[in-house]
């Protein structure tokens, strides 16, 4: 019992594992606290060419609550410029937060959605309150409160 | 953790030099001097107690004495009072709170229903039908567009735990009216039983459009919504209230008669008025159906027992 969110990602690594939706790899799924993604946008997009790291990280209370999703930014990874992406790599879509995440939402169904969002993108621009979200912004992207109302707001709270 | 009302906008202001996103959290406890803390430390303080909002109490509690609902009431609402007197004549001893995290409804419901099961004359005979309901749940499920992947764990959670009844757990002994609190007071539980619920509630609206859309509304703006946003959104998400149609359609998915008394305060004679979900091909006497305590926003559960009687 006490293990129950690694029987789930068991199952869902099982799937996994007898493939990806096209531009969705696997990179790492060595631990159940810890996995990462590729994700690129097939066809014509603002993201040609483009590659970016997705990590998902786990706690128990999954799949009850969400994962907590970000981009990774480092010396050799970028998070996308996006409106719903702030530079940090934080990611504002309603799946990933109270209001929109339900436990019928797997990894790769998040994985799907952002690539979707990204694949939608009409203008690669940072969110407008970016400089003033990323130097207060929790480690982990969970902690944070987003507001969604087509555009992207951080809460005032 | 505990702080002075008001810190969470301090006065003060503090100033906010550059810092790195990623930085260790900050430990407050009582000798911390929030004036002290960064802009960054703060808003990490109030997100944590955003997390902690909900009170904490347990998922479900014991049975109490209805005196004790009636004693929220007697500083203030005289109509309270006399509703509370109105169904404390009507039988109704005993309240069992459950915690007010916006899955009330269907926890109350679920234990209520186990509850009934275990208390049954003839166990065997009513665990076996309510397996083989539940049984029946899964290809709905799956008609609902719902994989077995993210389903199944919650299944056999609410499974085992009925199963339980008759069947000593291995190595263990058979469910009893303790073990079962016990089993709704374990977060792991009694939101994997909570979940289950409320994908049958929406496996139920999503497979029977006709039925349902007509009363598909957003709670807060009461604009139509379609089938699957609103079961996405407000049955599927957890955390979310039940309102009428999810009551409606869990109770005929399930095949379960339900009374839901309502605590208004708006009756000038003091009278409750019980709303009635009932459902033709129910296994439950119509004597003896499960009642919930409705109260603006919260559901307990109602019984007739006292807790010395259990």
């Amino acid at each position: 019992m006490a293990l129950a969110y690694t029987r789930r990602l068991n199952k869902e690594l099982a799937e996994i594992h007898a493939g990806t939706p096209v531009g969705i790899n696997l990179v790492n799924a060595d631990t159940f606290e810890k996995w990462l993604f590729t994700v690129e946008v097939m066809g014509t997009s603002e993201y040609e060419g483009e590659k970016f790291l997705l990590m998902f990280r786990f706690d128990n209370a999954y799949p009850i609550s969400a994962p907590a999703v970000q981009f990774v930014v480092d010396d050799t990874h970028k998070a996308p410029v996006h409106p719903h992406v702030y530079s940090n790599g934080h990611i504002c879509a309603s799946i990933l937060g109270r209001e929109g995440w339900s436990p019928v939402l797997t990894v790769i169904a998040i994985c799907i959605t952002i690539q979707s969002m990204l694949a939608s993108c009409k203008k690669k621009e940072q969110p407008s309150d970016n400089d003033r979200y990323v130097p207060r912004a929790p480690e982990n992207p969970k902690k944070a409160r987003f507001h969604y109302h087509g555009t992207c707001w951080r809460s005032a709270a | 953790m505990q702080l002075p009302s008001g810190s969470q906008t301090p006065g003060q202001a503090t100033s906010s030099e550059p810092e790195n996103a990623s930085r260790p959290s900050v430990v407050v406890n009582e000798n911390t001097d929030i004036s002290l803390l960064t802009q960054a430390q703060l808003y990490d303080l109030n997100q944590n107690l955003l997390e902690d909002a909900v009170p904490n109490i347990p998922l479900i509690g014991p049975l109490s004495s209805i005196s004790t609902l009636r004693a929220e009431y007697e500083e203030g609402s005289r109509s309270f009072v006399n509703q509370v007197d109105y169904l404390a004549s009507q039988g109704y001893l005993s309240v069992r709170r459950a915690r007010g995290d916006g899955d009330c409804f269907y926890r109350s419901l679920a234990f209520a229903f186990i509850e009934y099961l275990l208390n049954s004359p003839q166990t065997n005979v009513a665990v076996a039908l309510a397996t083989s309901l539940l049984e029946s749940t899964i290809p709905m499920l799956e008609d609902a567009g719902f994989q077995k992947l993210v389903f199944e764990d919650f299944y056999e959670v609410l499974l085992s735990l009925i199963q339980q009844i008759v069947v000593p757990e291995p190595g263990g002994t058979t469910l009893t009216s303790e073990t079962l609190l016990e089993a709704f007071q374990s977060p792991e539980v009694s939101n994997s039983v909570v979940v289950y619920l409320r994908l049958v509630a929406s496996a139920q609206i999503r497979n029977d459009p006709e039925e349902y859309s007509p009363f598909l509304f957003h709670p807060e703006l009461g604009e139509p919504m379609g089938t699957r946003e609103f079961c996405e959104h407000f049955v599927e998400a957890v955390g979310k209230e039940a309102d009428h149609v999810q009551m409606t359609a869990l109770t005929r998915a399930l095949k379960l008669n339900l009374n839901v008394a309502y605590l208004d305060g708006r009756s000038s004679t003091g009278k409750v008025d019980f709303v009635e979900f009932r459902d033709p091909d129910s296994q439950l006497e119509n004597g003896s159906p499960i009642t919930l305590l409705y109260r603006p926003g919260h559901y307990d559960i109602l019984d007739k027992r006292t807790a010395e009687a259990l």
